[in-house]
């Protein structure tokens, strides 16, 4: 699930609960104002008597009788005024039944005593608490409208902020991870956004990179030096071999091992000079201009290797388009990647079997297919055919491990896709995909 | 023909040295730039052979100096630097020729040749073969004035048999000739055989070629 949605789920959610336990909680917040209320007014009311009784005497209500009480029509409010008892005085507001005219009522009811003289009075107002609570269902109605009113715009707000905060989370995603391709040349550009997290992120990546680029400068810097300081020993050995081989007197045996070892030198060299020409093509030592006819270029190859491909008595079926030209790449690396894939289709390939080369124009671009009738590569060995010194296929006719890793080196720095698909025992099928920036498509032939 | 061959490396130096007086070429040696710079201000020379690596200097700096002093001598640069722009940077100071290290003296001497051809006309005329002639300069062989048709492979193997005469050339130095760095490892592989009969079967039909000589395990010579 996305943060977005993630994060707006979360505030929505909590945003509802806390509305329902605000309107659950109404009748009791409207019992509690409404009871403050009423005590208040019951107050209010107690103050107003005790000043006209502190003005007129308390005759001003009693009149001459002994007590004094009046309702309001409903019975919704009272007043007593009535000599007290024995007792102690009373200052209390509570909520007690009264019975009126035969209605027993529940009354907040504030309960007085004063003296005046040497009479002691007991002074009760009352106020019904029914009238009180009547209000809690059209109350959570409206807050129920409004404020779920009120969530949804939060809502729309919240998922365009989110959007807005998130956005540069996901431009980091495409600018740093994904669109990047190795090796990474053009400095990284940080992401434009006010929020730490992001930025911390966006730095932490970018560090991560410049470190990987620094690892892999170095590594390419030493296959480069490495390779280039064997050279040297290897061409004096070469050379020491060659004129030893040239000497007149030595007998049959020692040349025999004279040709053993150049055969290893040969080998030793043929690692150096692959390994330093993979150290070339990712220093980026090759032009990027020529035009080439794909059809031509794998003609030529054919024509390179054919030996190779008449000792197996292999079957070729070539069907490939006159009229495809391949732009901004070069020649020489290409021909190597041609070179290096076909002769793995013939040394990988049974006696008498076949490699077929076609392609087609598809929507990602123009595509080669060198399929051949070899042994195959198993499922688990495909992710690593790649790789440096891989050797997968252990025949007896293995190789030093790095043709194809100058393969993909080649791909990678002239933008070719390349895909593998192989069923043991049954041969491989090598994918070569040239992205249209690269292939110009013309018509068909005038 | 005289060479000056430039290369700070003593034991390369000398084996060079060793193989070219065997092919009749008289080699002064230089292992430094300022050395250099002496013995080409001294001598004229038909070939100087370049390492870029020098211990005082960069040798392609010594190109132009070289050029002005001995306009007349082919160069060849000698590298293991062998990246593009040394490539570039010497052919267009007027090198003739670019081998990369490790490089075999046999190809040095095919790739001196080929200059000295081109250069000084040496050998622009056809070369005796047995009952043949071989003509390496358009690359054709003849028996009296019948014309053989050869192809590019087999022709190039020819030559450079011809051209290291009385030396026994393995299959793997006649591979690594004919597909450089193509040449796989398989040196045991009867490519070259193979054309090697294509060859004899042409030529057979004209006149004998025994001194097409196959040496058992080891490669192939040509004997005059």
């Amino acid at each position: 699930m996305k943060l977005s949605v993630k994060l707006i789920y979360f505030i929505t959610g909590s945003k509802i609960a806390v509305v329902l336990i605000f309107i659950l909680s109404v009748p009791f917040l409207v019992e509690r104002i409404a009871s403050e209320y009423t005590n208040y007014s019951l107050r209010d009311q107690q103050k107003k008597v005790m000043n006209n009784v502190r003005r007129h005497g308390v005759g001003f209500y009693l009149q001459g009788d002994k007590s004094y009480g009046s309702y309001t029509m409903l019975k919704e409010e009272y007043i007593a005024l009535e000599p007290a008892g024995p007792g102690a005085d009373m200052d209390t507001i509570q909520t007690e039944e009264r019975i009126v005219e035969q209605d027993t009522l529940n009354y907040r009811v504030l309960s007085y005593t004063f003296r005046v003289g040497s009479n002691r009075y007991l002074l009760e107002i009352g106020k019904t608490t029914g009238s009180i609570n009547q209000y809690n269902k059209p109350l959570q109605r409206i807050a129920l409208y409004v404020l779920m009113g009120l969530i949804a715009v939060t809502i729309i707000i919240d998922l365009i902020f989110t959007r807005i905060l998130i956005s540069p989370l996901k431009e980091i995603i495409q600018t740093k991870l994904i669109k990047r391709k190795f090796p990474f040349k053009e400095p990284a550009v940080p992401v434009k956004t006010s929020t730490g997290d992001f930025k911390y992120l966006d730095q932490s990546l970018i560090d991560l990179m410049d470190q990987i680029n620094v690892d892999f400068e170095k590594e390419r810097e030493f296959t480069a030096n490495a390779s280039h300081e064997l050279m040297t020993p290897i061409s004096i050995l070469q050379t020491k071999m060659e004129n030893l081989l040239a000497e007149e007197n030595i007998s049959e045996a020692t040349t025999m091992s004279i040709i053993g070892m150049m055969k290893t030198l040969g080998r030793l060299k043929k690692i150096s000079s692959s390994l330093l020409f993979i150290s070339r093509i990712e220093n980026a030592q090759f032009a990027r201009t020529d035009q080439i006819k794909p059809a031509k270029l794998i003609t030529d190859v054919l024509e390179e290797i054919s030996h190779r491909m008449e000792e197996k008595g292999l079957k070729l079926h070539v069907s490939l388009s006159d009229d495809v030209t391949l732009n901004n790449v070069n020649q020489d690396l290409l021909f190597q990647f041609f070179y290096n894939l076909i002769n793995n289709a013939i040394k990988y390939n049974v006696e008498k079997g076949s490699i077929s080369i076609s392609d087609h124009r598809g929507r990602s671009g123009y595509s080669i297919v060198i399929s051949d009738s070899g042994i195959g590569i198993a499922k688990e060995e495909l992710d690593f055919i790649f790789d440096r010194f891989r050797k997968t296929n252990l025949g007896e006719n293995v190789g030093y491990g790095l043709g194809l890793s100058i393969v993909k080196s080649i791909a990678v720095y002239n933008g070719i896709d390349v895909k593998v698909a192989s069923v043991v025992g049954e041969g491989s099928k090598f994918t070569i995909t040239f992205g249209d920036f690269d292939a110009k498509i013309t018509g068909g032939k005038p | 023909m005289k060479v000056l061959i430039i290369e700070d490396e003593k034991t390369l130096a000398y084996e060079m040295e060793t193989f070219l007086k065997k092919a009749f070429y008289l080699c002064d040696l230089a292992h430094t730039a300022a050395k250099a710079a002496e013995c080409i201000e001294m001598n004229q020379y038909d070939f100087i052979l370049l390492d870029l690596g020098l211990p005082d200097g960069d040798g392609l700096s010594l190109l132009p100096k070289a050029k002005k002093h001995n306009p007349e001598a082919a160069y060849i640069i000698l590298t293991a630097r062998g990246n593009l722009e040394d490539k570039i940077a010497g052919l267009d100071l007027g090198a003739d020729d670019y081998l990369a290290k490790p490089f075999s003296l046999l190809e040095l001497q095919s790739r001196m040749q080929a200059i000295a051809r081109r250069k000084f006309n040496v050998n622009a005329e056809t070369v005796p073969l047995g009952d043949f002639s071989v003509n390496l300069q358009t690359r054709f062989i003849y028996f009296q004035a019948q014309q053989i048709e050869l192809s590019r492979k087999e022709f190039d193997l020819l030559s450079y048999l011809l051209l290291h005469k009385n030396r026994v050339l393995t299959r793997m130095q006649l591979s690594e000739h004919i597909w450089g760095t193509f040449a796989d490892d398989d040196y045991d592989s009867n490519y070259i055989d193979a054309h090697i009969k294509n060859i004899r079967k042409k030529l057979n039909t004209y006149a004998p070629t025994d001194w097409l000589e196959t040496v058992r395990g080891v490669g192939y010579r040509i004997r005059k």
